[in-house]
């Protein structure tokens, strides 16, 4: 019998623990997510059912301290040479069994990378931060406070409109930054964060890439407020909310790494962001095809199990071409975050490009191949019972955040044709 | 502007009662659905009951297409398919759940209740429920799935048939539904099939656990039991494959327009967010950027087309003089493509807006989303669509085998 191992991964790239760390992940999803999965819809605002499963993956198996370094309790992946596939298969599989989780975990080193990669390690705030993640069982978030009520994603659209739309404001005062503003929908806000990071402007309206700071602001800081998560139709894991800055102090060392270099590395942030949700896809699509294989064995149309119908096995040709490519595709581009040597820095304009064009390929890919499933599934396709509509909804969000499809194809189209307007 | 004078809707072929009855089932989408959700937005459900409460019974659309002489409104001529185009577009502006019961239940009338064809037995069997005050009717349809065999069979007797089905799969309404139009095998007779109209409470139904769905809040799904079920013969309103196929005609139809309903809603969310959004930074309003406005501009295409495509197949079905009756094979296939189309055209343009509006596209509060969902789940009624073009190319290639 077929099963999702057998979607062609390659294996000249992959680190010595890639195996063993993702059947970690996989024994996990199969005893703490999957039996429990149905219910998270309807657990989406107290996670009773989905924190004993956080609980497990990132505070008593560790997880949530592979990006620090070694002699700071975590697990060093921000030195390895392995930190892109290895987050890709770590994802992929958490994914496999609910993206929300997989987009919750994958968000807690989101703003991390900014201070733990190399060659960009700021060694001051991992010993600050690092007993957050590191010196406990229990599961610690973290949220990349981005988005703006007045712009959405025009945030992340640095290229054209340069961190002038940013109304968070962060203004020294002797040696602390006083930060003020609203921010909407991070991951793991609406009540969970332990961690943000912010990002402000230190001179509203300007394009000047010196202005942008990112700044790190531990959630119990006074004057940081986190609202109640927001209902969405999927990813009940996921917890967004909008969170308030009124004039909440933190210290000046506090931002990432200064004038210029913040928005610098901060792309890096980005490009991570299409990673991870390249292997959120992924993951659910290999469910996909796991619950889509026993549905198209199991139901028979005119005597015969419906994947020997000819038209049905080729809409199923169809949905398992495209579950290989992408996961090709995505271990690619993994592997150039892995070989900067060879690809590029993991903050240049052309490695944020190429990953926003395979992440919203993907997603389209998979809207499309997902929907077909619930088609080809008739009146159980949208029966929770079978989970492939559940993998629907949670696609439909990978694909909308990150600015959504058009800022992908303004990136896309503004590195491979030189557009100088976009 | 309303969506009549900006979508195409073929003016001409509406009566003064189809404008009319499309303005004030508006007006209950507005006042009974939609100016209600966020109110009601932690128990959606509990919402409907009285919308629904409101549209069968009150304002009375469950009569509206039964004769006059069983307690009906008397709208029973086959250009009733225009009318009840026009009011499915509106009740599934605010609710596609309750659009689909109202489509299975003018479906299950069509076959009865049409001027020249009118089935006194089973118009008279049926009459309590359908022009009667109490309940109302909720009419759950049991059809193949996979375009295959029918999920139930039934056996003739002594005045009526025995009714058998293990575990049946309906559209919708297996747990509230309280008429069921059972698409039978018939054995032993040379008609083959036949659809059986079952009340509820028969003795030997038996629903299964609820069952939780993508969408369509207004139906309470799960498979039903079908134990040895006694039906009078008056409740047959369809024997022989072409009558079955015309009942699934008018499904098809009230399919489409349930649709189009859903792309006026999310039409009008989206227009909201192209006129207030801003990208780009100060100035730059949504709708004004070349990239959006295609993007927005396929929605609006997807909504015309779809709605142009319907009100034509309700045109086909209101003139049985002219192109045949519904379940003629012609028909038949033409609302076939024409439910699928509309479908995943639907689909196409719900996914689209939504890719607009970003993270306001999947928050409930938007109510986006919920068209979405919606529009997704009905298109499972439709079964799959490889399947369906087996019956497409049977008729226009005359395949024999397929």
């Amino acid at each position: 019998m077929r099963t999702i191992d057998d979607f062609t991964r390659p294996l000249e790239y992959l680190s010595p623990l890639d195996d063993p760390l993702g059947m970690i992940v996989r024994e996990w999803a199969e005893t703490y997510v999957i039996p429990n999965r149905r219910r998270f819809d309807e657990d989406w605002k107290d996670h009773r059912l989905i924190e004993p499963a956080f609980k497990r993956l990132m505070g008593e198996l560790g997880l949530q301290r592979v990006l620090f370094p070694e002699d700071l309790g975590g697990w060093g992946l921000g030195r390895s040479n392995y930190a892109g596939t290895s987050s890709y298969r770590l994802f992929e599989e958490v994914a496999r069994a609910d993206s929300g989780m997989a987009v919750a975990f994958g968000v807690v080193f989101w703003p991390l990378v900014m201070i733990c990669m190399e060659p960009h390690v700021n060694r001051e705030l991992c010993e600050e931060f690092a007993p957050i993640f590191c010196s406990t069982t229990e599961p610690r978030f973290a949220a990349n406070a981005m988005t703006e009520p007045q712009g959405g994603a025009d945030i992340e659209n640095m290229e054209i409109v340069k961190g002038s739309t940013i109304q968070t404001t962060a203004v020294l005062d002797g040696d602390e930054w006083v930060i003020n503003g609203h921010k909407l929908w991070p991951t793991n806000s609406g009540g969970v964060c332990n961690l943000f990071g912010v990002v402000c402007t230190t001179n509203p309206g300007s394009e000047d890439p010196n202005d942008f700071a990112f700044i790190f602001v531990p959630a119990d800081t006074p004057g940081v407020t986190q609202g109640p998560p927001y209902e969405k139709a999927g990813m009940a894991a996921d917890k967004n909310g909008d969170i308030w800055f009124e004039n909440v102090r933190v210290p000046k060392h506090y931002r990432a790494h200064g004038p210029g270099l913040d928005l610098m590395y901060f792309k890096e942030v980005i490009t991570f962001g299409n990673l991870g949700s390249i292997a959120f896809v992924g993951g659910s699509m290999m469910n996909v095809y796991e619950r889509l294989y026993q549905f198209v064995n199991q139901e028979t149309y005119r005597g015969k199990p419906l994947k020997e119908h000819d038209a049905v096995a080729g809409v199923l040709a169809d949905i398992a071409k495209d579950i290989e490519i992408i996961r090709i595709v995505g271990y690619q581009y993994a592997r150039m975050i892995d070989r900067p040597d060879l690809y590029g820095p993991r903050w240049g304009e052309e490695m944020v490009a190429k990953g926003r064009a395979y992440k919203y390929w993907a997603c389209d890919r998979a809207m499309e191949d997902v929907g077909k499933a619930m088609n080809l599934m008739s009146l159980y396709g949208a029966d929770r019972d079978w989970d492939v509509e559940k993998h629907w909804r949670d696609l439909k969000i990978v694909q909308l955040w990150m600015g959504g499809k058009q800022l992908c194809q303004a990136e896309v189209a503004r590195w491979f044709f030189e557009c100088q307007t976009l | 502007m309303g969506e009549h004078d900006i979508f195409p809707c073929l003016r001409e072929w509406m009566s003064e009662m189809d404008v009319s009855l499309a303005e004030n089932l508006r007006r209950w989408a507005e006042n009974e659905v939609m100016a209600k959700r966020l109110e009601l937005k932690e128990d959606y459900q509990a919402l409907l009951e009285p919308a629904i409460h409101k549209l069968f019974l009150e304002i009375g659309l469950q009569r509206l297409l039964w004769p006059e002489e069983h307690g009906g409104d008397g709208h029973n001529t086959p250009a009733a398919a225009l009318t009840v185009t026009a009011a499915l577009e509106q009740v599934a502006r605010g609710d596609v759940g309750i659009a689909l019961f109202l489509s299975s239940l003018f479906a299950l009338q069509s076959a009865v209740a049409l001027e020249g064809a009118v089935n006194g037995e089973a118009c008279a069997a049926l009459q309590e429920k359908i022009a009667g005050k109490d309940a109302p009717a909720l009419v759950s349809l049991v059809l193949p799935l996979y375009r295959g065999e029918p999920q139930a069979k039934a056996k003739g007797g002594k005045g009526g048939w025995t009714v058998e089905a293990a575990s049946a799969r309906p559209l919708a309404g297996g747990g509230n539904g309280n008429l069921f139009g059972v698409l039978c095998r018939l054995e032993g007779s040379e008609d083959g099939v036949a659809l059986l109209v079952i009340p509820g409470e028969s003795k030997g139904v038996q629903r299964g656990e609820a069952l939780k769905r993508t969408g369509l809040a207004a139906d309470r799904s799960a498979a039903v039991e079908f134990a040895k079920v006694k039906v009078p013969e008056g409740m047959c309103v369809a024997r022989g494959e072409e009558a079955c196929r015309g009942v699934l005609s008018w499904l098809y139809l009230g399919i489409s327009a349930s649709n189009v309903g859903a792309l006026f809603a999310s039409y009008e969310i989206l227009r909201e967010w192209g006129d207030n959004r801003v990208i780009k930074g100060r100035g730059n309003i949504f709708k004004e950027n070349p990239l959006t406005a295609s993007v927005m501009a396929e929605v609006a295409k997807e909504t015309s087309l779809c709605r142009l495509l319907t009100w034509n197949l309700a045109r086909v079905l209101s003139d049985p003089d002219l192109y045949g009756p519904p379940g003629a094979e012609a028909n038949y296939v033409t609302a076939l493509m024409v439910a699928h189309q509309v479908s995943q055209s639907a689909e196409k343009a719900i996914n689209n807006a939504m890719e607009m509006m970003a993270s306001a596209g999947y928050a409930k509060e938007w109510n986006l989303e919920r068209y979405w969902r919606d529009v997704k789940t009905m298109q499972s009624c439709l079964g799959p669509y490889e399947l369906a073009k087996m019956d497409m190319s049977r008729y226009f290639y005359r395949a024999s085998s397929l």
